[in-house]
């Protein structure tokens, strides 16, 4: 495999100097921009496996390029931010971050999401699984990562569309929120509820016809969820 | 109880009780002396009556013993024993002229025949048998003398009783007897002897019984030898049997006596002793008498004195009670009643005269009732009202009724003149109330003198009244003769008399002057009230206008309801929000204003949480609204309007402006995330490259190691720079900043300032000072804070590449800084605001700019410590924020502020 080759987005210097260092450091192929708009100007350019991203950067916030770039692309994003609060965080897992990182962080949690991101992304790439998962009305083409529900394809975010694959392939049991963090994002996770609640509600909306009452992702409260076909 | 209080309160009980009291004890003692000297007396009278039945018996033994006596020797002599006539004829004779009681002295013969008798006699019973004779057979077997009873003696012919001795031989054979005739006459003589000596005693009798009970001796002759029960009840038995005593007794004609009886022991004869209680007991009755008619004459006395107290005292008395209490309870006397005591009211006495001083009394209080009733009228037509011009005009009105006067006048101290003049009057010429003024200290002004004495002063005639000369041409001209002036005693009104006026000469009476006194004074309280009254209208309605604008210029709207909802007032900025006019407002529903206020809600729950709140269910709401383009907060607040007696009367709304309250909150959480990234940006730096180093999967050289450091220590500066601003704001708030000033240097400053600015290498910076400066104190890091911090701004306002300068200059006594980029400038509106706390120019650049929003305000609160000024100054583009610093701060106070 190529080295991965990662945007690092920060308004600040000596932040964007300092993921950077580290990611060349351990092979990565490294792009920085000062702000959003520098971003997406380079993401359109280049081959772009990860973009790190700062969520208050001048002219185009973290946020809003967020937005943009799921636009088009399916490129999982870890987002930087000052901001500790869950607000924060579930808004920019609605616009389609796939992880965030709360500033001050370390160096050994910074390459922990970077590679358990990547890792997730890399199921989606093509592979010899020629398998077909239907469940219901919900078919999945493992192969072509496509999925459709009652035959009209939905659009799935790498770490939504591994999620609902996991489910769907323990359909009928009862899931925790750590098994499913663990089997889904990596085993780095477990504590994070928030993603989950922000993702299965995400999901909701792709495949239920009514979000409000759901009839395949049921919620078990206080233990973790589970799928119905 | 009942009894007792009856007693209590009956006065002619109380007096009979008393005179009871007197009485009885005297009566008492009067009947016991009587019932002891009666006791007295009749021992005395029975003990006298016995020692004279006991000397009668006494004698009459003596006298008969010594006839036995007599007999007995007789009967020795040989002479009489031997019937030997010759010797006892001489014998015989001077027993005979011895004893002048006996009138004769025989033998008898032992066969009972007289044998001799001396005196012979006339008619000789010699040989005469008389042993029929009961003393006879008596003497027969006996050896003793005998007395026989009374009887008449043949030889004699008179009532005698016999003495007789048997003789016997000495064989003691009968040989006959001696025998001597005792004249019962001659006891008899005794007793009326004894009787003449009671001679005033009316039916005073005395007698003598022999043992058979026939009367031997009585002073009448006639009653001899008659038996006693046919002239004595039976009373005597008891002295025949040898007792002696008294009894009282009725005799045969049914008159008390006193019979008193003694024996006669040697012969069982009996003396009784009789006379008439009526006689004997005389005294004593005589005694009984006069108690008796001494305990009639108290009784009568008593229930005369009784009577007459009754009739001429408590009856008075007793029908004057309920009358004087009806008097003093102003109730009305019958006419029965009112007659009679008038009758009564004659009396010359005591009564009378109590009488009299009553219906004095009772005419005194129906005139001075009268007279209060006329007074309160009068007072209370003054008193009814509250206007001061209509309480003098009821004044005059009257007192013109209550003295019947047609001239009244109300002079009052006019305070703006100093000078009494006329508040109202009647009957007065136009002319006189208008021209009239008194001053103060007039010394003749009969209205000044009753002000200054505080009492009526009248002049009954001015023409001759000497103290009234100076007036009188003002009393001739107006033409009255006399004058009567009251003062009211005024507390809160000017000093003020009543004056009233008669035409002619009139010498007010005590009693009228005693009316209009009474009057005035209430007409005071009138003149007060009214006064009173104004002033506090006044006073009130001011404070209702002073209420009125403070509640109109609140920011708050307020809307006040009855308990139906209708608005009863709203005041302006209700208006503005509803955008209705007081008018629109006025009797209309609290919904229908409360709807057209959120017209302009952004929620559409807003109406429904407003209904909860008018219904009471909710006491707050916060409803967000945009009037005008602007965003708007509005607090809804319910509250209850009760009285006094907590009863609920109303509803009040207040519709508080919360906007700036949020905006605040706002900006504080603005703050709150922008110090928070601020702090974490540094930390973050400090923390990767700290990390950076500890990890221990790449190897990094000495070079990279060394400038990682750097970054640690750049960005350890950064952060503590950033604490620092953080706590030179709190000092500033808390107003306890304090300066070190020193000598300035200016350009070094701005360049220490500039360097630690974090310029980025696109900037260009460039510093332009004026010639010539004078030195500056000041506090130098905090200066460089300031410029700092302005450069700080420009550069994230302006960005990467925008050109900043910094100009100097004088300007006055200050030294001016002018901090300018090219950047975009700021707005007009918003040059002021600026420098708030927590303000940003945009809340959307708050992402855009890392900047803490402290920036400005800590400049200005620096600034301000040095007494300088900042401000915005207006460019065509760009930014510039300039700020000056007095040249005298060191001058102006010795000690370094």
């Amino acid at each position: 495999m190529n080295e991965p080759v990662v945007l690092v987005v920060d308004d600040e210097k000596s932040l964007r100097d300092f993921v950077r260092r580290n990611l060349e450091a351990r092979h990565y192929k490294v792009l920085t921009a000062s702000n959003g708009l520098e971003a997406l100007a380079a993401f359109n350019n280049e081959n772009i496996d990860l973009v790190i991203l700062d969520l208050m950067m001048p002219h185009l916030d973290g946020l809003e390029t967020t937005r943009r770039i799921r636009e088009t692309s399916k490129t999982p994003i870890i987002i930087l931010t000052a901001l500790g609060e869950e607000s924060d965080k579930v808004q920019a897992f609605d616009m389609g971050a796939d992880d965030y990182l709360t500033k001050p962080f370390g160096v050994g949690e910074l390459m922990g999401r970077i590679k358990a991101v990547l890792r997730r992304a890399r199921w989606l790439e093509p592979s010899s699984n020629e398998e077909q998962l239907v469940r219901g009305d919900i078919r999945v083409d493992m192969d072509r990562h496509l999925v459709t529900v009652k035959d009209s394809p939905v659009e799935l975010t790498p770490t939504e569309f591994n999620l609902l694959v996991y489910l769907l392939k323990h359909a009928g049991r009862v899931l925790s929120h750590r098994v499913i963090l663990q089997n889904v994002w990596g085993m780095e996770y477990g504590n994070e509820a928030e993603y989950l609640r922000v993702y299965i509600g995400r999901l909701r909306q792709k495949i239920e016809s009514d979000a409000l009452n759901p009839r395949h992702l049921f919620t078990e409260h206080g233990m973790g969820y589970r799928f119905e076909g | 109880m009942r009894r007792w209080l009856t007693f209590h309160r009956d006065l002619g009980l109380q007096l009979l009780a008393f005179y009871l009291l007197l009485i009885v004890p005297f009566l008492v003692t009067l009947l016991v002396f009587d019932r002891l000297v009666g006791e007295r007396i009749r021992a005395d009278v029975e003990a006298n009556d016995i020692a004279l039945a006991r000397a009668i018996a006494l004698e009459t033994d003596i006298s008969i013993s010594n006839s036995l006596k007599t007999v007995e020797e007789l009967s020795s002599y040989a002479s009489v024993i031997n019937i030997e006539e010759e010797k006892m004829g001489e014998l015989f004779s001077v027993v005979l002229s011895t004893r002048p009681d006996v009138n004769l002295v025989y033998r008898l013969g032992a066969d009972g025949i007289m044998l001799y008798h001396y005196p012979v006699g006339p008619s000789s019973t010699v040989g005469t048998d008389f042993s029929f004779r009961s003393y006879y057979q008596n003497a027969l077997t006996s050896n003793i003398p005998l007395i026989s009873e009374g009887r008449i003696s043949p030889t004699t012919n008179q009532a005698v009783a016999t003495a007789v001795m048997p003789i016997r031989s000495s064989s003691g054979e009968f040989l006959g007897l001696v025998g001597t005739n005792i004249k019962l006459e001659s006891l008899s003589n005794t007793l009326s002897a004894i009787i003449s000596e009671h001679a005033n005693e009316e039916g005073f009798e005395i007698l003598i019984l022999d043992a058979g009970g026939q009367v031997i001796a009585h002073p009448d002759p006639s009653f001899l030898l008659r038996h006693a029960n046919e002239i004595l009840p039976d009373v005597y038995t008891q002295a025949l049997e040898g007792n002696g005593g008294s009894i009282v007794e009725a005799d045969l004609k049914n008159v008390e006596r006193l019979y008193t009886y003694a024996s006669i022991p040697s012969v069982d004869w009996g003396v009784v002793i009789s006379r008439p209680t009526a006689n004997a007991f005389a005294t004593r009755i005589i005694l009984q008498r006069i108690t008796q008619v001494a305990m009639a004459t108290f009784v009568l006395i008593g229930l005369a004195f009784w009577g007459i107290l009754t009739w001429r005292v408590i009856n008075p008395i007793e029908k004057l009670a309920p009358i004087s209490e009806a008097i003093g309870l102003n109730q009305e006397i019958e006419q029965s009643q009112r007659t009679q005591i008038e009758k009564m009211s004659h009396r010359a006495d005591q009564i009378g005269n109590l009488i009299r001083s009553i219906l004095r009394m009772e005419n005194s209080i129906a005139e001075r009732m009268k007279e209060q009733a006329t007074l309160l009228e009068t007072s209370t037509a003054v008193v009814s009202s509250l206007d001061l011009s209509v309480v003098l005009d009821r004044i005059l009105e009257q007192v013109g009724r209550l003295l019947n006067v047609q001239r009244i006048a109300i002079i009052a101290l006019d305070e703006g003149h100093g000078e009494f003049r006329i508040r109202a009057s009647r009957g007065l010429s136009q002319g006189f109330t208008e021209q009239l003024s008194i001053q103060p200290s007039e010394p003749s002004s009969v209205s000044m003198r009753a002000l200054r004495v505080r009492e009526p002063i009248q002049v009954s005639d001015t023409e001759t009244d000497p103290s009234y000369k100076p007036q009188r041409a003002r009393s001739r001209a107006e033409g009255y003769r006399a004058v009567l002036a009251v003062p009211l005693n005024t507390q809160h009104a000017p000093p003020t008399c009543l004056l009233v006026f008669h035409p002619t000469p009139h010498e007010f009476t005590n009693n009228e002057i005693q009316l209009l006194s009474s009057f005035a004074n209430q007409a005071t309280m009138a003149i007060e009230n009214a006064i009173l009254f104004e002033r506090s209208d006044t006073r009130l309605q001011e404070q209702t206008r002073r209420l009125e604008a403070l509640v109109q210029s609140m920011e708050d709207g307020l809307i006040l309801s009855d308990l139906k909802g209708v608005i009863i007032y709203a005041n302006r900025r209700v208006a503005e929000l509803s955008r209705l006019s007081n008018e629109d407002m006025a009797n209309i529903q609290v919904e229908r204003v409360i709807s057209r206020v959120l017209s302009n809600s952004i929620e559409s729950t807003a109406k429904d949480e407003v209904r909860n709140i008018l219904e009471g269910s909710n006491q707050k709401s916060e409803i967000a609204l945009v009037v005008a383009g602007r965003p708007m907060h509005l607090r809804f607040e319910t509250f209850d309007v009760t009285d006094a007696r907590d009863m609920p009367i109303g509803r009040g709304v207040i519709l508080h402006d919360i906007t700036a309250d949020r905006d605040l909150d706002r900006m504080k959480s603005n703050l709150i995330s922008t110090v928070s990234h601020e702090l974490r940006t540094p930390l973050a730096a400090i923390k990767g490259y700290a990390s950076t180093l500890l990890a221990e999967d790449v190897e990094w050289d000495i070079k990279s190691q060394r400038e990682f450091l750097t970054i640690i220590s750049n960005e350890t500066d950064r952060l503590t720079g950033l604490v620092n601003n953080l706590l030179d704001l709190s000092r500033i708030e808390a107003g306890s900043i304090k300066l070190s000033l020193e000598k300035c240097n200016i350009e070094e400053t701005i360049l220490r300032g500039a360097k630690r600015s974090r310029l980025e290498s696109g900037n260009r910076f460039e510093v332009k000072m004026e010639a010539d400066l004078p030195s500056l104190y000041a506090d130098v890091p905090r200066l460089e804070t300031v410029i700092r911090n302005l450069i700080e701004n420009s550069v994230k306002y302006a960005g990467e590449r925008a050109s900043i300068q910094v100009k100097v200059n004088r300007q006055n006594d200050t030294i001016v800084f002018r901090v300018m980029d090219d950047g975009p400038g700021i707005p007009p509106e918003k040059s002021e605001r600026i420098f708030e706390r927590f303000y940003r120019l945009d809340d959307s650049l708050a992402r855009v700019t890392s900047g803490a929003g402290l920036g400005l305000a800590i400049c200005q609160g620096l600034v301000r410590a040095h007494q300088g000024e900042i401000w915005v100054e207006p460019m065509n583009a760009g930014a510039c924020i300039a700020f000056s610093i007095p040249l005298n701060l060191y001058k102006a106070s010795d000690d370094p502020l």
